[in-house]
């Protein structure tokens, strides 16, 4: 089952946010088809820091797909081509001896790419700050079963709440829209009791920095549902626009 | 007014503006599909047809004003989003590939909708703001007919149609926030049959006419 | 010096109460006036970056990552434990309190673990009420599971993304305080030094990872909230990023490092497969309330799992626990994985595997149920391994998963540095020697949202604090001690890369300061790491420059650290005769290859010294006291 192959990577690279970036060809050899993507890279940067060369840049930290750090887009897809899967978790054996890849960040004007693979999402970050929160403040909180969900509703809560922020459905949107991602935390939180109270302010607030961001406007290409590696669901997107029309024409939000 | 500003100018409100004049289209489009039908019966009931509408004449102004006004709010507004959305990817990708999501449709919304403009444009040029006198509305239309290049003008544009609504109708309700799994399969459903029934029955009404004249 | 733990006299269930009326207390407008640095945004950092910032206080929050959101605490699967006694099935503050020190093996401090078993229940309440989808009930309550080491279904889990959700519910506390200016987040900072000043911590050293640049800030109050050494190991379940430096750069200057010898070996991880292995993937210790572990009874029986039948399989957990069976904790699930691989029953290509089978949980509950329960982890298991783990039994072994040593702290969480507080992982915590499962998450947020608020107000409260700028000597101090050593990093250009190192040194801890140890293999270990950690100042090669981005130079300090490091685990382990939770000295094991403790002679945390570079670190005793818990040899029959 496990089998060693070749390949021929062509990775952008690129020395900051100045510098236009181009694409460098390497030769792997011996890439057992067990590995995952980025151990094979990890390979690579080996091979590239003991013939002297700089290695690639690229974010990477838990590993088992839930922390979002990694994500580049291979062969025209980002996080490759398997379904539900971080670059991460995608492994060589998904690819044949002799195949050519492709590997580049994640594009979009709201993340600038700060060293070959390695992009700043920092705009994710910002959208929630501007209200994807509960405000509650630590030790006035009522006993946990004071506030009765009904499983159904946990469980899509939970559905929408899995997104690991890693940007894929910016990447994969034609319009680098992060509608996706933005209706997943506004989903999750409006569904469940506890977030209702603010749902209106979340909706506007977040939907306004999302534009200031710079990110584009939804489609609904639905490339980002099919790219997601938690398989978020652009029912999550419907939901957000419920929320944010309902708080736009009816709350006293402005 | 503030909040209506607000409201309206950000992406989703751009969205809603593009479903809801999105849906006054589709509706257009029905009004429109039917009318045409007397066509079928033939010239005289075309020509009843189009002397009726022409009696209702206030509503029937109304109704273009209200058309024209829709039509550049969608216009204009896709216009921006189409801008808006080039500019939010300044470097594009090497290897372009989809994941499955994108259609025919949906990935070609702008253009289809230019060009859809263009034959609206025509469109009217050839059938309405044309010299009426001496002839009734179905000699016209078979003067235009009879035109083999008209014919295959007519025939593209209104599949173009079907593409542009093909993504147009499920996503105009996706926009307003309609979206299900009971029965967001059945929108789908419908928005490709609707989208051949446009398709074919204006497509079919050229040749139709070319074919018995 | 003589360590004082600063626990409050009175009976144990009073003494938490006791102490948060005696620590004073800052008053309200003049809590704006002070600044505190908290390093880490992980399930400790980020509640506390976020609960002081409620209470008032200035916070400059940093991590590692490019966001708060990535901290490795967001991997953990399984749930998390409180006494709510919701199920109606006899649990209690008391019995999370007793299982918590039992499972520990009596290594730990009962008042801490106490005050953690009371917090436990604020903590559901605060997660909830910010929105944490814990699984529910059909009619709305929330539910619970068993899990490792309890007889008492106490864990409230979130699918197998429990730490996930905690996490993501502490990042949008977080950002709401960074939304509202009270904490400045600086993300992709790499801690490099710990700034005293009158022996107070009052401020730090960073490299900016995008810029390269060294940055000084100075605060009144520095907590560290960093995380486990696990990646010592090079192969563990932790992230990538995960290291030692903030807390060993922490130790270097004066706070006391605890018990770095007890590590916990999680017992169901994916089998190692290659030398090029960059990590281990844990799967939830929950897949033992369903799953049977198994290994063949014959030695080096190679059939497919399903040829062999019923009657061939040895359920060894089973058989030698009767009445806990597969729930075990998970040190004594760990060895004996190993016992069962060493006599060689072990299966798949390396020998080093069990199996955990779900074919009879399959056949009673429905594969339904089992995918509802478990789904994420099967599909993640297929993902990297190919195998479908509802046709075939998984494969499992254990990993290195977490860390109970740390940095030594007061009952305040304040290390022998004052000013220098430690939350979390990185703190020598409440879990003794063995951590139960589902324990991480409930101390790393009783850290951050119920106990720092109090005792870091006490120490402001109770000390008159100048005003210190970056300006100060000591940061210029520190600053160029920092900068000398990534001059040294870059310029050595040998022919050996970090991670080469590194894996070499995880080799060498694993074989002999892992799952189980002796004498002379530590001794033998400690005389190759010397080796090793001389080589790599002689043969290192770190390329690229020190103003760009630079991750190969990021490791190589991490890697230096941990060269260091590794001694004193071992030299902890040394001092160590005796066997308990996750330090099992062969030389110390009962009749039935349990691990036996010396309580007379080691019933104390070993807080380690530092005497600077290449001194021997001195030991300093923090003896335990056990009034409320009666010693036993730990039985899980």
């Amino acid at each position: 089952m496990t089998q060693n192959i070749n390949l021929t990577l062509k990775v952008w690279r690129q020395n900051g946010q100045q510098d236009k970036g181009r694409f460098e060809t390497y030769e792997v050899s011996d890439i057992s088809t067990d590995m995952s993507f980025l151990e094979m890279l990890d390979v690579l940067n080996e091979t590239l820091t003991l013939e002297g060369k700089e290695p690639i840049a690229f974010d990477s930290d838990c590993r088992e797909g839930i922390c979002g750090q990694c994500g580049s887009v291979v062969n025209g897809r980002p996080h490759g081509q398997e379904k539900k899967t971080t670059l991460c978790q995608l492994h060589m054996r998904h690819f044949k001896n002799g195949d050519t890849i492709a590997i580049e960040p994640f594009r979009a004007r709201a993340f600038k790419v700060l060293k070959d693979l390695m992009v700043d999402r920092g705009a994710l970050d910002k959208v929630i700050q501007s209200g994807g929160f509960i405000s509650v403040n630590a030790g006035g909180a009522p006993d946990a079963n004071a506030i009765p969900v009904s499983g159904e509703i946990a469980e899509r809560a939970m559905d929408a709440a899995q997104c690991i922020g890693c940007g894929a459905c910016v990447a994969a949107c034609p319009n680098a829209s992060a509608m996706l991602f933005v209706s997943a935390n506004v989903s999750h939180l409006a569904l469940l009791p506890q977030g209702k109270l603010e749902a209106a302010k979340r909706a506007l607030a977040m939907v306004r920095t999302m534009d200031a961001c710079g990110f584009g406007n939804c489609s609904n290409e639905r490339e980002c549902e099919a790219e997601c590696p938690k398989g978020i669901s652009i029912i999550n997107i419907a939901r957000l626009n419920r929320e944010f029309f309902k708080a736009g024409f009816f709350s006293h939000n402005e | 007014m503030n909040w209506l500003i607000n409201t309206l100018g950000s992406s989703v409100g751009k969205k809603l503006m593009m479903s809801i004049t999105g849906f006054v289209f589709i509706l257009f489009l029905i009004g429109h599909l039917i009318g045409n039908l007397t066509i079928y019966v033939g010239p005289d009931a075309f020509n009843a047809y189009a002397g009726h509408l022409q009696s209702l004449k206030p509503a029937l102004r109304l109704m273009e004003s209200g058309l024209i006004f829709f039509a550049i709010v969608h216009i204009f507004t896709g216009l921006i989003l189409f801008y808006q959305n080039f500019k939010a990817r300044p470097n594009r990708y090497e290897v372009n590939k989809q994941a499955g999501g994108r259609t025919l449709g949906s990935a070609t919304m702008p253009y289809t909708g230019l060009i859809i403009l263009a034959f609206v444009i025509f469109h009217l040029f050839d059938f309405t703001f044309v010299d009426k006198t001496g002839r009734t509305v179905y000699d016209i239309v078979a003067a235009s007919f009879s035109n083999p290049v008209y014919v295959f003008l007519y025939i593209a544009s209104v599949f173009i149609v079907g593409i542009h609504v093909s993504h147009g109708f499920w996503s105009a309700f996706q926009t307003i926030g309609i979206n299900h799994p009971k029965y967001m399969p059945t929108i789908q459903t419908a928005g490709l049959l609707f989208s051949l029934i446009v398709a074919i029955g204006f497509g079919f009404i050229p040749l139709f006419i070319s074919l018995i004249s | 010096m003589q360590l004082d733990g600063n626990i409050p006299s009175g009976p144990i269930q009073d003494k938490w109460d006791k102490h948060c009326f005696d620590l004073k207390l800052v008053n309200p407008a003049n809590k704006r006036k002070y600044d505190i640095i908290v390093v880490g945004t992980g399930l400790a950092g980020g509640s506390a970056a976020a609960t002081l910032a409620e209470l008032g206080y200035n916070v400059k929050n940093f991590c590692i990552q490019d966001s708060p959101r990535r901290a490795h605490s967001i991997a953990a699967q399984g749930g998390i434990n409180a006494a709510k006694n919701y199920q109606n099935d006899g649990d209690s503050i008391w019995r999370l309190f007793y299982d918590t020190v039992k499972g520990g093996d009596f290594r730990a401090r009962e008042a801490n673990v106490y005050r953690l078993a009371q917090i436990s229940n604020n903590i559901i309440d605060q997660c909830v009420a910010q929105g944490v989808p814990f699984a529910r009930e059909y009619g709305g309550q929330l539910a619970n599971r068993s899990f490792g080491g309890a007889q008492v279904s106490r864990t409230f889990y979130a699918r197998g993304q429990t730490g996930q959700q905690l996490l993501l519910g502490a990042y949008r506390s977080l950002c709401r305080q960074i939304g509202a200016g009270k904490v400045e987040m600086f993300p992709r900072r790499e801690l490099l030094d710990v700034v005293l000043v009158q022996d107070q911590a009052r401020g730090i050293v960073t490299r900016n990872l995008v810029t390269g640049e060294i940055e000084k800030y100075a605060a009144d109050a520095v907590v560290l909230a960093t995380g486990g050494y696990g990646n010592v190991f090079f192969l563990s379940t932790n992230a990538m990023n995960s290291n030692v430096t903030a807390a060993f750069r922490a130790y270097r200057k004066g706070a006391f490092f605890a018990n770095p010898c007890f590590t916990q070996i999680h017992p169901t991880c994916i089998p190692v497969h290659g030398t090029y292995q960059s990590k281990l993937t844990l799967m939830s210790e929950s897949l033992r309330n369903d799953g049977r572990v198994w290994v063949p009874k014959t030695p080096g029986d190679k059939r497919n799992p399903s040829e062999i039948p019923e009657s061939d399989r040895d359920y060894y957990l089973e058989r030698k626990y009767p009445s806990f069976g597969n729930l075990v904790p998970r040190d004594v699930a760990s060895r004996n994985a190993k016992e069962q691989c060493d006599m060689g029953k072990g299966v798949g290509e390396t020998g080093l595997a069990v199996y955990l089978d779900f074919a009879d949980a399959i056949r009673r509950d429905g594969r339904d149920v089992i995918e509802r329960k478990y789904g994420n982890l099967f599909e993640m298991y297929e993902k990297i391994t190919g195998d479908n783990p509802y046709e075939t039994p998984m494969m499992i072994y254990p990993a290195v998963h977490y860390t109970m040593g740390g940095l030594w702290v007061d009952y305040n969480l304040m290390t022998t540095v004052p000013g220098l507080f430690a939350l979390g992982e990185a703190n020598f915590s409440d879990h003794g020697a063995n951590r139960l499962g589902a324990s991480a998450l409930m101390q790393g947020l009783a850290d951050g949202y119920f106990i720092i608020p109090y005792t870091i107000g006490g120490y402001l409260a109770g000390n008159s604090l100048d005003k210190v700028s970056t300006d100060h000597p000591a940061f210029r101090e520190s600053e160029s001690k920092v900068k000398e050593m990534t001059d040294t990093l870059l310029s050595i250009n040998g022919k050996r890369t970090v991670d080469d190192f590194h894996k070499e040194l995880g080799h060498i801890m694993w074989e002999y300061c892992g799952m189980a140890r002796n004498n002379e293999g530590l001794e033998k270990a400690r005389g190759m790491i010397q080796e090793l950690r001389e080589e790599f100042w002689k043969n290192v090669r770190v390329p690229g420059l020190e103003k760009d981005v630079n991750q190969s130079l990021e490791r190589a300090g991490r890697v230096a650290d941990f060269l260091e490091f590794s001694e004193l685990m071992i030299i902890d382990a040394l001092n160590r005769q005796e066997s308990c939770g996750g330090h099992f000295n062969e030389a110390y094991q009962t009749d039935e290859n349990e691990a036996r403790r010396d309580d007379e002679n080691y019933s104390y945390v070993a807080a380690w010294e530092s005497k600077g570079v290449g001194e021997e670190p001195v030991l300093h005793k923090e003896d335990l006291e056990f009034e409320n818990v009666k010693l036993t040899q730990r039985s899980y029959k």
